[in-house]
């Protein structure tokens, strides 16, 4: 028997997920010439209020952008909001996703040493982190950056500087951050009910990223070592034996390997080519087509929750695509395909 | 008015004049020489603009790429992804051919993209990174057809000027003073055979 706040929490999220943008309102927004058209469209939606803040003149897709990540964060905020306990615990750790690509930004910067300002991060808010960024933005160096994260829970990330010093590549970085992040969402997710369904969602992201992070270091012929080495060693419905053969075979064999267990991603990645370009499209559309799953057939539990949480997350990105690709001139055929 | 009724006769003019005009036609010859070598450059470079159709079409199918990339990450992200490489080193140091300053594009550090840690950024990096090095050549060989054709342009004026005005009238003035000079020995000879013939008459 669930507890009246966790069914408090999940009826306020069906609510909420009345506001979320459905596929036929992004086909129409992929169909609109300008970005006026775009915006009269999002007037009516939760957009409105910050959208009719931005003058007219002012409309590109560099401010709308902002907008949609502020968005995003105040929608995770307001379902964290209404959770208690332990639930509000792992909603909050879950929603630590736009702190740790905050911290990413930051580390890509200090890793040249170029300017990065707090326009430049996702908009979140003081309340909302325990992780003083202005204080990362002012840092000299990486050293300085990771130095700064002591008493968070990031501290660990120093473990990982003489790797990122060996490599001379951030991600080696980026990826422990999404080790941290992953790890400390599975603690928060321990006694919590649903835990199956949490599970399933929770985890088939971990091995999608997991995926993401293979095919990326396969496509530069980074050595099995290091992919070893920068992978989350958690595992789903990849087993530990798929992980050591996709890392130790050829990029082409992962057809094969995932076959069964990860063909919807093997099928669409291998289907036209140009895989590097698409990797990520492909990744993230089978990410949220687990959540739209969620989202109908979990409907009365935990993981409800969290598959709003992901959907806003493509809500955000889709608008960020079709603003972009209006802007930029791109055609109809080409942004539908990048819909997620 | 013509040059000749400015000119002073002596003979220092006339030798004065006969140096400036094999001083000018050296000018002239130098001149011819630095416009052929202009214009001997200028084809040489043209020939190598010829590239921009293929590397505007290349141009065009790297930006498919980032535009892919932009709507993957947005701009911010796209933005984040590119503060992680290094920045393209070139330096430009001036070369003089036949005496026109030209730029010369050195490209001293290539950028490094491997940073870049999204799949899509790092494959329109890798495909800019590429067009990098022949967008900085075509600029360089652009800039030099630019300077090199104005060189070339006052270098014909001044060659023309030399041939049709200059030469011309120096040797119009060479050969008024060489006249008059032969005219004013003539009179001289003339007047010093009267006064030998006074002389003469006066002494029987």
């Amino acid at each position: 028997m669930k507890k009246p706040e966790t069914i408090y929490l999940i009826t306020r999220t069906h609510g909420r997920k009345t506001h979320l943008l459905n596929p036929e309102d992004f086909n129409v927004m992929a169909r609109s010439r300008s970005l006026t058209e775009i915006v009269t469209q999002l007037l009516r939606s939760d957009y409105a209020v910050e959208i009719s803040k931005l003058p007219s003149r002012e409309v590109d897709s560099t401010r709308l952008e902002t907008i949609f990540l502020k968005t995003l964060v105040d929608r995770y905020f307001t379902v964290i909001k209404d959770a208690r306990g332990k639930i509000q615990e792992f909603l909050r750790a879950y929603a630590a996703r736009v702190e740790v690509e905050n911290l990413k930004r930051i580390l890509r910067a200090k890793h040249t040493g170029e300017p990065i300002e707090s326009q430049n991060l996702i908009p979140l808010g003081r309340e909302h982190t325990i992780i003083n960024f202005p204080a990362l933005l002012k840092a000299g160096d990486i050293d300085e950056t990771v130095s700064l994260l002591k008493e968070t829970p990031y501290a660990t990330l120093t473990s990982r500087l003489d790797v990122y010093k060996r490599l001379g590549q951030p991600i080696a970085l980026e990826s422990y951050l999404d080790r941290i992040y992953f790890e400390r969402v599975l603690d928060r997710m321990k006694g919590l009910v649903d835990g199956d369904s949490l599970r399933w969602l929770v985890c088939q992201e971990i091995d999608l990223r997991n995926l993401l992070l293979i095919f990326t270091l396969k496509l530069r012929e980074a050595t099995p070592r290091i992919i070893k080495d920068m992978h989350i060693p958690t595992y789903y419905r990849l087993r530990s034996g798929v992980v050591r053969r996709l890392i130790h075979g050829k990029f082409e064999d992962a057809r094969e390997i995932l076959a069964g267990i990860y063909s919807e991603v093997a099928d669409e990645l291998f289907k036209k080519g140009e895989e590097e370009s698409r990797v990520e499209t492909v990744i993230s559309k089978v990410l949220y087509k687990y959540a739209t799953f969620a989202l109908t057939n979990f409907f009365m539990e935990l993981s409800y929750v969290v598959a709003y949480m992901l959907l806003c997350e493509r809500e955000a990105k889709n608008l960020v695509a079709i603003t972009t690709a209006v802007d930029l001139g791109m055609p109809e055929d080409v942004l539908r395909s990048r819909i997620l | 008015m013509s040059i000749s009724g400015r000119a002073a006769v002596t003979r220092g003019v006339l030798l004065r004049l006969r140096e400036q005009l094999e001083f000018t036609k050296k000018g002239q010859e130098l001149l011819k020489m630095k416009r052929d070598h202009l214009a001997a450059e200028t084809n040489r470079l043209l020939a190598k603009v010829t590239m921009r159709k293929d590397l505007d079409q290349k141009i065009m199918e790297a930006y498919k790429y980032l535009k892919d990339a932009y709507l993957n990450l947005g701009y911010s992200g796209l933005l984040s992804q590119a503060s992680t490489v290094d920045r393209m080193g070139v330096k430009v140091r001036p070369r003089s051919i036949m005496g026109v300053i030209v730029p010369e594009v050195i490209v001293e550090r290539e950028p490094e993209i491997k940073p870049i840690s999204s799949p899509s950024a790092y494959r329109a990096a890798e495909k800019l990174r590429g067009l990098m090095k022949e967008l900085v050549e075509l600029a360089e060989t652009e800039s030099r057809i630019e300077i090199i054709a104005y060189e070339l342009m006052m270098t014909n004026r001044k060659v023309n000027a030399l041939e049709r005005i200059l030469i011309p009238n120096l040797l119009e003035l060479i050969r008024y003073v060489e006249g008059r000079l032969e005219e004013e020995s003539l009179e001289e000879f003339f007047r010093a055979k009267r006064v030998k013939q006074v002389i003469g008459r006066e002494k029987t």
